[in-house]
C-alpha cells in the first residue's frame, strides 16, 4: 500500500503574543514543530505499512525550513519526504492548500491512501483533508480511530463525538486521524541517523501541474481582515461573605432568586 | 566551550528528553518504591532503540559518538537515575566488546545488542581490591575454554543476557570471556537489595563448566586487567553523566520548591541560607558536567581519558551526595519523606561512591597518575 | 428570490443536534431581511422537520430518501452541493461538530468557495458575512470574510448561541428531490450512538466545576453529593482529567466541552484561558478560589476568596 501522510509545521506553543503598539501577531522567532495530530497520522500509516507492506511518503507545504519536521517524520520511520515550497503558495487558505497538496499526491502517483491529522493545532480547521478528497475525487473518513486494511478497501471507525460510525472505504481514499487512534512512536536513534541520509524532495510550483488561478492569495476565497486578542469580558464579581457558612447561605438565597432551587 | 551538537545529535537529544519526561520521569518514585521497573517500561526503552545508540552502523546500531551518548545518559538520569545506570552498564560492556572482541564474537552478539542488555562481571563474593584474588577460572580443554566460578554485583545482572566475565587463566594471569544465559552451565543467582538505584537490577551469575571457544576470549590471554580498567574508564564517564543528571534532578526540584514555598510572605528562594545551597548544588553539577564531558571528548578524539574519567566519578559522586543532601534540606521535612524523591536521590548518588571502583581506589589511581608525570 | 441563509440540519440517528436550533435563532437575529432556510436531509420516516419548525425558520428544504438513513460524507456533501448549485444561497452554515466539519469542506471544495471553521460569532456587513473564528487554541480571534465567492460558508461552534423556540411558527416546507450521488463513496456499515456519560455536562442546567484547588478524594466525594442534591453535573478543569475519577468527557474548556448551564459553581478552578472559553455562555457564575487574583473571578457574578474545601464542606452541611 502506498500511503502519503500530509503534515504541517505549527508553532511550538499556542501562547502567541500581540505587539502592544501595532496589535499585530508576533510570530517571529518561534520555532516550529510537527502538528501533534499529524504524528498520529504518521503512526497510523506506519502500522498499516507494517501490517500489509508498502511505503509511507510524507508531504508538507511551507517554507524550506519545513524540511525539519519532514526529517522528524522520517526519523519515526517514514520512507520518503516531499516538500512543496514556493512563493506562489504564500497566503493560501484551506481551499488552495488542499488543491496544491492534492496535485502533489497525483504527481507522487499510485497513492492508495492519503492520511492527515484531524486538524492543525494552530488554525484548527480540519478542512484540508476533505478538500483534498474532493480534488482527488476520493471518498473520505474523518476523525478516524481505527483503520483496518481489508483487501482493496479499508474499514474505518470514526469517532464523531456523539456517534461512532464504521465505514467501508474503497481505495484510494483520504482519512484524517484522531489522537485516540494510537500513541505515536518516538523517533529511534537509528532512524534519526537514517533520516539525514534521505533526500527531502523539494517541489516548486513549476514542478507540479497547477492552475495558477488556484494558488496563493489569488486562489484563496477567504480573507483574514482582522486579527486581535480575545476581548476579556468581565462579570460583576460581587463578593460573598468571607465566612464559608455565611457565604453558602447567601449563595442559596441567590440561587432561589434565580429559580435554581 | 559548550559542545555544538550536530542536527542528528540534536534530534536524538530532543527525543531523549521527550521520552524521559513522558515515559520515565513520571515513574521515578514508583521505581524507587517498587525496587524494579514497572512492566513494559524497560521494553519500551529497548523498542525505542536506546540500547543501540552507540553501537556502530555496521552492526545495525545508530553509531552515535561517546559525547552525545553520555549526554543521553545524563538526560535519562534527570528523570530516573536507575534507568540511566542500566544504560551505562550496557554501553560500557558493548564498548569493550567493540574494542577487544573478535570479528566472530561481534558478528554473533552485536546484531542483538540493540534488543538485549549486555553486562560486565568482575566482582566476586570473596572480593578484595586485588583482581588476582578472584576465583573464577578459565581452563583450556582441547581448543575450548571451560569456565567455573561466580560473579556478583553485576549491573543489570539478571536483566542482561550476555556477560563479559573476568577469569583467571593462570596463577597471575587475567583474561575476559563472553558468556550468555543460553550456554549450558550458566545460571543466575540472587539480586541485591540496595538502598539506591533501586530500579537497576544488580545480581549474580554462576558458571558451572561453561564451555566456550577462542572466539569468546576478549582480547588476548592475559589482557584481562587492561580490559577491566578500560571498562572502568568507560563506565566512569557515563557515571559522571548519571551523577550530573541526578544533580540536575535535585536542583530542578529545589529551585521550584524555593520559588513556591513561602516563609511568611517571602519565597524561601529569597533567603540567603537557601540561595547558598542552590548555588552549591549548581556549582557541583556544573563541575561534574565539565569533568565527564572532557573525558568523553578525549575518548571521542582517541586520546587517553582514564584519569579524567576517574576524576569525573570520584569528584562527582561525593559532590552529588552532598548536593542531594542540600536539596533535601531545602525541602525541610518534606525532603525527608519517601513521598519525595530527595531521599532516593541521595542513595542513588551514594552508589557511585562504590561501584566501578571506590572513591578511595580512584584517588589512589589519580595520585599515581600524577606522581608518574 | 430573496437571498437565503442556509442552515444544514445535523441529524443524529434519533434527533436533531441542538446546534441546528441554535443556528436558526442566531441566523434569524442577524438575517437583515434574508430568508433563514434549513436544509434537512433525512430518511422518509424520520420527520425531524417538526422539531425544526418550532424554532421558526422561514423555510425548510426537505430531502427525504432512504439513502439518508445512514449516509456517507460523500452522499451528504453531494446532495448539498447539488442543492446549493440549484438554489444559490448567500450563506451556508453548519454546526462545527465532527460531522459538520467533515461535510462542509467537501461542499466548499465542490463549490470552490470559502469556508471558515469553528466560528464563535458571525454577522452581516451589507452582503458580507463577517465570521469570527478563534485560532492558536483560542488565544487569537480572527475576522474572516469571503468577498468574491458565494455561498459564504462557516461552521459554528455548538453551544455558542442560545436556541429559542418561536410560538406558532409555521415555516414553509419545500420538498426537494436530489439525484443519487455518484462517484467513489464510502459505505456506512454501522452507526452507534455513544452512551453519553450519566453526568453529561454539555446539556446540563447546573454544573459544579472542580479544579486543582478542589481535587482531594474528599472534595470530589462531597462535590458529587452536593451535585446530586442540586441536580447538577460535575465537570472539571483540564488538570483533573489526569485523576482516575475523570476523563476528557467531564472536561470543561476548549479541548473539552463547551457548556452553557443556567448555573455554574467553580470550585478551586483558577480559570486558564482554555477553561474560560468553555464556560462563557453560563448564565449565573459563582467561583470559589483561594487566590484573589485568580482569572476565574473576572468571569464570575459572585466570588468567594478562600479555601474551596471549607466552602464545599459548609455547602454540604447546609444541604443536609
Amino acid at each position: 500500500m502506498k500511503i502519503v501522510v500530509c503534515i504541517k509545521q505549527v508553532p511550538e506553543s499556542n501562547n502567541v503574543k500581540f505587539d502592544p503598539v501595532t496589535h499585530n501577531l508576533m510570530r517571529g522567532g518561534m520555532s516550529g514543530r510537527i502538528n501533534p495530530f499529524d504524528k498520529n497520522a504518521i503512526e497510523a500509516a506506519l502500522r498499516l505499512r507494517d501490517a500489509v507492506g508498502g511505503e509511507v511518503a510524507l508531504l508538507s507545504m511551507g517554507p524550506d525550513s519545513t524540511a525539519e519536521i519532514l526529517r522528524d517524520g522520517l526519523a519515526m520511520g517514514a520512507d520518503s519526504a516531499y516538500l512543496l515550497s514556493s512563493r506562489a503558495f504564500a497566503g493560501a487558505d484551506t481551499l488552495s492548500t488542499g488543491y496544491v497538496l492534492a496535485q502533489a499526491v497525483r504527481q507522487i502517483g499510485n497513492v492508495d491512501l492519503t492520511l492527515l491529522g484531524r486538524q492543525a493545532v494552530d488554525a484548527d480547521t480540519g478542512q484540508v483533508g476533505p478538500i483534498m478528497a474532493v480534488n482527488l475525487n476520493q471518498p473520505q473518513a474523518t476523525y478516524a480511530t481505527q483503520l483496518t486494511a481489508n483487501g482493496n478497501q479499508l474499514t474505518v471507525v470514526r469517532d464523531l463525538d456523539s456517534l461512532t460510525q464504521t465505514v467501508e472505504l474503497p481505495l484510494p481514499a483520504v482519512i484524517t486521524v484522531r489522537a485516540e487512534a494510537n500513541t505515536p512512536r518516538y523517533e529511534t536513534p537509528l532512524h534519526i541517523q537514517q533520516s539525514f541520509e534521505k533526500q527531502v524532495t523539494i517541489w516548486r510550483d513549476t514542478d507540479l501541474d497547477l492552475d495558477p488561478e488556484k494558488l496563493g492569495q489569488k486562489g484563496s476565497p477567504t480573507v483574514v481582515r482582522k486579527v486581535y486578542a480575545p476581548e476579556a469580558k468581565t462579570r460583576a464579581q460581587t463578593a460573598l461573605p468571607s465566612e464559608p457558612a455565611a457565604a453558602v447561605d447567601q449563595l442559596l438565597v441567590i440561587m432561589q432568586q434565580h429559580g435554581l432551587i | 566551550m559548550a559542545k555544538q551538537w550536530t542536527p542528528q545529535e540534536q534530534m536524538l537529544l530532543r527525543m531523549t528528553s521527550e521520552f524521559t519526561a513522558n515515559e520515565i520521569a513520571p515513574l521515578d518514585l514508583q521505581i524507587d518504591h517498587a525496587g524494579r521497573y514497572p512492566d513494559g517500561l524497560f521494553e519500551q526503552v529497548v523498542a525505542t532503540g536506546f540500547l543501540s545508540v552507540m553501537l556502530p552502523h555496521e552492526f545495525g546500531g545508530a553509531g552515535f559518538g561517546p559525547e552525545v551518548t553520555a549526554e543521553v545518559v545524563r538526560r535519562v538520569a534527570e528523570g530516573n537515575a536507575s534507568m540511566a545506570a542500566t544504560l551505562e552498564g550496557h554501553y560500557k560492556t558493548v564498548y569493550q566488546m567493540l574494542k577487544y572482541g573478535t570479528p566472530a564474537l561481534q558478528a554473533k552478539y552485536f546484531p542483538t545488542a540493540g534488543q538485549r542488555i549486555f553486562g560486565f562481571g568482575m566482582t566476586e563474593p570473596t572480593g578484595g581490591s586485588n583482581p588476582m584474588s578472584i576465583r573464577t577460572t578459565a581452563v583450556r580443554q582441547g581448543s575450548d575454554w571451560v569456565l567455573n566460578g561466580n560473579k556478583i554485583m553485576i549491573t543489570n545482572g539478571g536483566l542482561a543476557e550476555v556477560y563479559c566475565v573476568l577469569a583467571k587463566t593462570g596463577p597471575q594471569e587475567l583474561s575476559v570471556f563472553v558468556v550468555d544465559q543460553d550456554m549450558p552451565g550458566f545460571a543466575f543467582g540472587k539480586r541485591e537489595n540496595f538502598i539506591g538505584l533501586r530500579g537497576t537490577p544488580v545480581g549474580e551469575i554462576f558458571m558451572n563448566d561453561v564451555r566456550v571457544s577462542d572466539d569468546y576470549l576478549l582480547g588476548k590471554v592475559g589482557q584481562g586487567g587492561e580490559i577491566g580498567d578500560s571498562a572502568h574508564d568507560d563506565a566512569r564517564i557515563l557515571m559522571g553523566a548519571v551523577l550530573t543528571g541526578i544533580m540536575d534532578h535535585a536542583l530542578g526540584l529545589a529551585t521550584s520548591y524555593a520559588k513556591e514555598r513561602k516563609a511568611g510572605s517571602t519565597p524561601i528562594g529569597e533567603l540567603g541560607s537557601i540561595q547558598r545551597k542552590l548555588a552549591d548544588i549548581a556549582m557541583g553539577r556544573e563541575t561534574t558536567r565539565l569533568l565527564y564531558q572532557n573525558a568523553a571528548a578525549l575518548h571521542a578524539a582517541g586520546q587517553p581519558y582514564s584519569e579524567e574519567a576517574t576524576m569525573a566519578k570520584a569528584y562527582g559522586s561525593r559532590t552529588a551526595v552532598a548536593a542531594c543532601d542540600d536539596a533535601l534540606q531545602v525541602f525541610g521535612g518534606y525532603g525527608y519523606s519517601r513521598d519525595y524523591p530527595l531521599a532516593h536521590l541521595i542513595a542513588d548518588a551514594r552508589a557511585l561512591e562504590i561501584a566501578e571502583g571506590t572513591v578511595e581506589k580512584m584517588r589512589a589511581a589519580i595520585a599515581a597518575a600524577e606522581l608518574a608525570k | 428570490m430573496t437571498e437565503a441563509i442556509w442552515i444544514v440540519a445535523e441529524r443524529e440517528p434519533a434527533r436533531i443536534n441542538p446546534v441546528t436550533f441554535q443556528l436558526i435563532t442566531k441566523a434569524k437575529a442577524i438575517a437583515k431581511g434574508k430568508k433563514v432556510v434549513v436544509v434537512l436531509l433525512e430518511a422518509p420516516d424520520q420527520q425531524f422537520e417538526q422539531a425544526i419548525s418550532e424554532y421558526g425558520p422561514d423555510e425548510i428544504l426537505l430531502g427525504q430518501n432512504v439513502a439518508y438513513a445512514q449516509a456517507s460524507d460523500e452522499v451528504m456533501a453531494g446532495a448539498l452541493t447539488t442543492l446549493a448549485r440549484e438554489y444559490q444561497p448567500n450563506a451556508v452554515l453548519f454546526g462545527a461538530t465532527p460531522l459538520g466539519r467533515s461535510i462542509a469542506p467537501r461542499v466548499q471544495a465542490a463549490l470552490q468557495t470559502g469556508l471558515t471553521a469553528d466560528c464563535l460569532d458571525f454577522f452581516y456587513e451589507d452582503d458580507l458575512l463577517v465570521q469570527v473564528k478563534p485560532s492558536y487554541g483560542d488565544n487569537v480571534m480572527c475576522e474572516i470574510t469571503c468577498p468574491d465567492r458565494r455561498p459564504q460558508m462557516a461552521s459554528v461552534r455548538p453551544n455558542t448561541f442560545a436556541a429559542e423556540k418561536v410560538a406558532g411558527a409555521m415555516p414553509a416546507i419545500t420538498p426537494v428531490e436530489v439525484a443519487q450521488t455518484t462517484g467513489p463513496q464510502g459505505r456506512v456499515v454501522d452507526e452507534t450512538v455513544r452512551v453519553s456519560h450519566a453526568t453529561g455536562i454539555a446539556s446540563a442546567n447546573k454544573v459544579l466545576a472542580l479544579g486543582r484547588g478542589a481535587a482531594t478524594p474528599a472534595d470530589i466525594a462531597n462535590a458529587r453529593e452536593i451535585a446530586s442534591r442540586l441536580g447538577a453535573s460535575v465537570g472539571v478543569s483540564r488538570p483533573l482529567t489526569d485523576l482516575p475519577d475523570f476523563t476528557v468527557e467531564q472536561q470543561i474548556g476548549q479541548s473539552g466541552t463547551t457548556i452553557a448551564p443556567d448555573f455554574l459553581l467553580n470550585l478551586g478552578v483558577s480559570g486558564a484561558t482554555q477553561f474560560i472559553v468553555g464556560m462563557t455562555q453560563a448564565k449565573l457564575v459563582v467561583s470559589v478560589n483561594r487566590d484573589a487574583q485568580a482569572p476565574i473571578f473576572a468571569q464570575s457574578d459572585y466570588t468567594f476568596t478562600g479555601d474551596a474545601a471549607a466552602f464545599i464542606t459548609a455547602l454540604k452541611q447546609r444541604m443536609n
